[in-house]
């Protein structure tokens, strides 16, 4: 059976998927990226490999997205490098053909996707900071001393959710830490968190943006209920949440692998196989461009970073 | 007395004909010069030294000045415009007193775009600066910024097309150097003549219905490419036909005469002048829209506040046209990743909408 | 007929005016009320992000008065002599509020004297669009001026009074919008007054003689609003003890217009307070007192520190 690659690479985490003809998972893998994007691809190919083990199941195609997809794209020989937006609006549309509003914030970064007929008309990328992503909750769960896998459930306990202002990381750690101090209740605050996430996501990306349902909801912070209720409350309509929400990028790029039409057997054995980059800062002007080049062994894959000429023989 | 050395803040490809003019009328004995190249670090130089929240041209000019300081230059100038930009200059001249620099600063005030403007501003550096003579160098700064202005209007309408990769830029840049070494208003028109035909040989592989994209905003963002990161030429590797109305002639001497009409023209969406280029923005996004483009992207320095009255306007022009607007501002800390990541998806975007047509 | 006004930007400048002229042509006037939490989230909501905190503020107080009157006032003013401009801002408001707000009505008058669009005019014809006659107009027109003037004569005369207190005398040099906020300026007036500090507002003394004074800091100034404030600097030099610039971010008049004065004041202690809807009293209130306790450690050794 001829199937597709599809691999998202993100600043925090690393998705997989192993997808059909028909854009149905085969195999997919989640885990961190842990900084080291060439080790968790490993990885990601690795787990998926065991989960086809022994099936007739031949990948023709790879795709990449992410904020290392050009490198890992380099790395797996893929056919596909599509940026994020795309891969989450095809892959989403895999799933959910009538979507008209995506909403999703990862772990550092979040974004909108507005789609009519199956076509995306408008779109946004968080631009400024990192107030109501995923590792803003983080940090938050943290100094309440709690679970981030907690948060959710006790938002949804809270009868009277605190306000908080949540525009800027530091403004809201204060504001919370006042909060706390006054006397307020855990949940209540935890409840505010979540709707700070969502406000200041609706001021910042989703401003100006006309949201219709059905709404999906992914990323990181999907996972969280309460961020989810809020969405909902806030909106007026259901939000839907994917079991695979997490995997929309990775499934996105894998249904483009299969629509470039371009086809070539992946090897999954790249365990072994020695990718190394070097970044070298061009000399040859004030811009110092970096300039990142990959190595299969002793080989130039390819590299790129330079802003002129100057750096090509860098 | 020493020599004077006279300089400016660069903006895209126009240090040709500023340079040009500031030698003409900078009279025996004194020069002007040109800044080295923008790079990152006249950037970082002009953030180290300029306020806080103030816009990012003029982080770029004042690196600009401090570059060229550091090269010899003692007289600087600048221009005034129709927002913070003119209070830009007395600002700029403070800071580089404050840094210990020995310069006299002039604001030439060019909202007019007349040769009386530089007549009088260089009468105080030139004491034997005719008017005769000065309209005379106006002239063919003039007709070098027009040279420019044509030119570049061909490159982003073409190069997205072209077979081989970087031959357009390689022309650009020749074409440039031709164009420094002009001297009077024949030779300039020979060069862009020459020019503008070799553009037209080199080869192309452009359809007949190419996507198109129209580019609107604030002035110097949207004319100086290091400070968008080559955005036009970045959009034209989509293979799309790029399009824009601002540039210096149409700044300085189509603006004033169409002014009114622009008004006009953006019929219910505005009644009032909403400031510098802004009104241009609403007026040029509504034509672009009407013309059936197949999206428009608006450029802005963080904060801008003409731009920004803009934006709502412009929304929803877009909403009322379904037409898709890419925004874009640009400070210090703008990350080059996510513009490019930006631009990608606006161009499968467009793509995919052009598919299901 | 119901006109709103909305307690922002122009307000508190043209109150006065606005009520007494309004109230002249039997209308009804309808003020929204202090600027509040609610307030300044809708304004926010109805803001693109990068807009000044004042602005996004004045939004949310248009966005009040939608469904409470009939017409809401917004004054669209470009300059006030050749060379006398304002900030863009106030060129727009009028178009932003439209495409904004589609569903409200609005009633806008122009002032712009560099193309020949005099206050009178502009109010001649609002006069005309509330339905009255250019005599009325006129009337209603002088008495409110003259209202306008005989209030800012009391107000500056009040201020003239505390020159010769002997306590602490701080300037506040900021918009008048924001100096009578109630989220912005006023929790730092009232702090700063509990503090046992005079407090001058820039904006009291006379217009057209602070523009002049302006002239002494700064050459170029082109910004009417601008200008007016930075003119009280002159005017007050020699009797205030500090300087507070209150700014919200990112005003683009005065990112640069503070930039300059804090390089051009020499011998004044100043300090610079920029606020956004996050700003907390908290960290505010450090600031504030500590630069107080400075002018006032600087009073006391007397004039040793002074140039």
């Amino acid at each position: 059976m001829k199937a597709y690659l599809g691999v998202d690479i993100g600043s925090i985490s690393t998705k997989g998927v192993v997808v059909d003809d028909k854009a149905q998972i085969l195999a997919h893998e989640y885990l961190w990226t842990e900084g080291n994007p060439i080790h968790a691809v490993k990885r990601v190919i690795d787990a998926l490999q065991k989960q086809i083990d022994g099936k007739d199941i031949q990948v023709k195609a790879v795709g990449t997205t992410g904020s290392a997809r050009k490198l890992i794209g380099v790395v797996l020989g893929a056919q596909t490098v599509k940026n994020e937006i795309t891969a989450h609006a095809i892959g989403t549309m895999s799933r959910v053909p009538d979507v008209r509003t995506i909403f999703e914030i990862g772990g550092q970064d979040s974004k909108i996707i507005i789609l009519e007929d199956g076509i995306v008309t408008d779109y946004a990328m968080n631009t400024l900071c990192a107030a109501g992503t995923g590792s803003f909750l983080m940090s938050q769960a943290k100094r309440l001393g709690l679970a981030i896998e907690e948060l959710g459930e006790m938002a949804l306990k809270s009868q009277n959710p605190t306000r908080i202002a949540a525009r800027c990381t530091v403004f809201a750690e204060s504001d919370l830490v006042h909060k706390a101090q006054i006397g307020h209740k855990k949940e209540d605050i935890v409840a505010g968190i979540c709707n700070a996430v969502v406000s200041n996501y609706l001021n910042n990306v989703g401003k100006g943006k006309r949201i219709a349902a059905p709404i999906v909801f992914q990323g990181g912070v999907s996972k969280n209920v309460g961020v989810v209720r809020a969405f909902e409350q806030v909106t007026g309509s259901d939000v839907y949440v994917d079991e695979f929400g997490h995997l929309m990028g990775a499934l996105g790029v894998a249904v483009l692998a299969k629509q470039s039409g371009k086809e070539q057997n992946f090897d999954f054995n790249i365990q072994h196989v020695e990718f190394i980059t070097k970044g070298t800062e061009c000399k040859k002007c004030a811009n110092n461009c970096e300039i990142i080049h990959v190595y299969r062994g002793e080989d130039v894959l390819d590299s790129w970073g330079n802003r002129c000429e100057r750096g090509v023989s860098a | 007395m020493s020599a004077k050395i006279i300089s400016f803040p660069h903006i895209g490809s126009y240090h040709v004909p500023i340079k040009f003019l500031l030698n003409a009328l900078a009279g025996k004995g004194n020069k002007a010069i040109s800044p080295p190249p923008i790079t990152k670090k006249t950037l970082e130089l002009g953030t180290k030294h300029s306020p806080d929240f103030v816009c990012i041209p003029f982080k770029y000019n004042l690196g600009n000045y401090i570059e060229v300081l550091e090269n010899g230059a003692n007289v600087l100038v600048q221009t005034s415009g129709g927002c913070r930009m003119g209070f830009y200059g007395e600002v700029q001249e403070q800071i580089l007193r404050d840094l210990g620099y020995e310069l006299d600063f002039y604001t030439i005030d060019a909202e007019r775009g007349s040769a009386m403007d530089f007549y009088k501003a260089f009468k105080d550096i030139n004491p034997k600066l005719s008017i005769t003579y000065s309209i005379a160098a106006f002239a063919v700064a003039t007709r070098m910024a027009y040279a420019i202005d044509g030119i570049e209007e061909f490159i982003r309408k073409n190069i997205g097309f072209e077979l081989e990769t970087g031959s357009f830029e390689r022309m650009e840049k020749q074409f440039l150097h031709a164009l420094a070494q002009a001297t009077n208003v024949i030779q300039v028109g020979k060069v862009y003549r020459e020019y503008l035909l070799k553009f037209q040989a080199l080869p192309i592989c452009k359809p007949s219905n190419p996507k198109k994209v129209g580019v609107v905003g604030e002035l110097y963002i949207v004319m100086e490419p290091f400070s968008n990161y080559c955005i036009e030429k970045e959009l034209a590797k989509f293979g799309m036909e790029v399009t824009r109305f601002l540039t210096i002639s149409y700044r300085l001497f189509s603006k004033k005469h169409t002014a009114e009409y622009v008004l006009k023209n953006t019929g219910s969406y505005l009644k009032y002048d909403i400031g510098a280029d802004a009104t241009d923005s609403v007026g040029k996004s509504l034509d672009l829209a009407r013309a059936g483009y197949d999206g428009i992207i608006h450029l802005k320095p963080f904060g801008c506040t003409p731009e920004v009255n803009s934006m709502p306007i412009v929304q929803r022009i877009s909403q009322d046209f379904k037409i898709p607007v890419l925004y874009f501002s640009f400070d210090s800390q703008t990350s080059e990743t996510g513009v490019k990541t930006r631009l990608e998806a606006f161009a499968d975007m467009i793509d995919m909408k052009v598919a299901s047509q | 007929m119901k006109i709103g006004i909305p307690k922002a930007l122009l307000y508190y400048k043209y109150r006065i005016m606005w009520r007494s002229f309004l109230e002249d042509l039997n209308c009804e006037v309808v003020v929204s009320p202090n600027t509040n939490k609610a307030i300044m989230d809708t304004g926010e909501n109805y803001s693109i992000d990068e807009s000044c905190t004042s602005a996004k503020i004045f939004m949310g107080h248009v966005s009040w008065l939608i469904g409470k009157c009939d017409y809401i006032l917004i004054p669209r003013i470009e300059s006030y002599a050749n060379g006398d401009t304002v900030c863009t801002k106030f060129y727009a408001l009028y178009d932003i509020c439209r495409s904004t707000f589609p569903e409200a009505k609005f009633i806008c008058y122009n002032v712009d004297y560099a193309h020949h669009q005099t206050e009178w005019k502009a109010y001649k014809q609002l006069g005309e669009a509330l339905g009255a006659s250019v005599f009325h107009t006129r009337r209603a027109y002088l008495n409110a001026k003259n209202e306008l003037t005989v209030y800012e004569k009391i107000l500056q005369s009040n201020q003239d009074d505390l020159i010769h207190s002997d306590n602490l005398k701080v300037l506040i040099v900021s918009h008048p919008y924001n100096i009578y906020d109630e989220m912005l300026g006023t929790p730092i007036i009232r702090f700063l007054k509990d503090l046992n500090v005079d407090v001058f507002f820039a904006d009291i003394p006379d217009s057209a003689d602070m523009c002049a004074k302006s002239k002494h800091l700064s050459r170029s100034m082109y910004w009417h609003y601008n200008k007016e404030i930075v003119g009280s600097i002159s005017h007050y030099e020699s009797i205030i003890d500090g300087i507070i610039f209150l700014t919200t971010f990112p005003c683009g008049p005065d990112s640069l217009t503070v930039e300059l004065l804090l390089r051009k004041i020499k011998g004044i202690p100043m300090t610079n307070l920029v606020v956004d809807s996050n700003t907390g009293e908290a960290g505010l209130h450090t600031r504030i007192e500590s630069f107080i306790d400075i002018i006032a450690e600087k009073k006391k050794r007397g004039d040793e520190y002074v140039g």
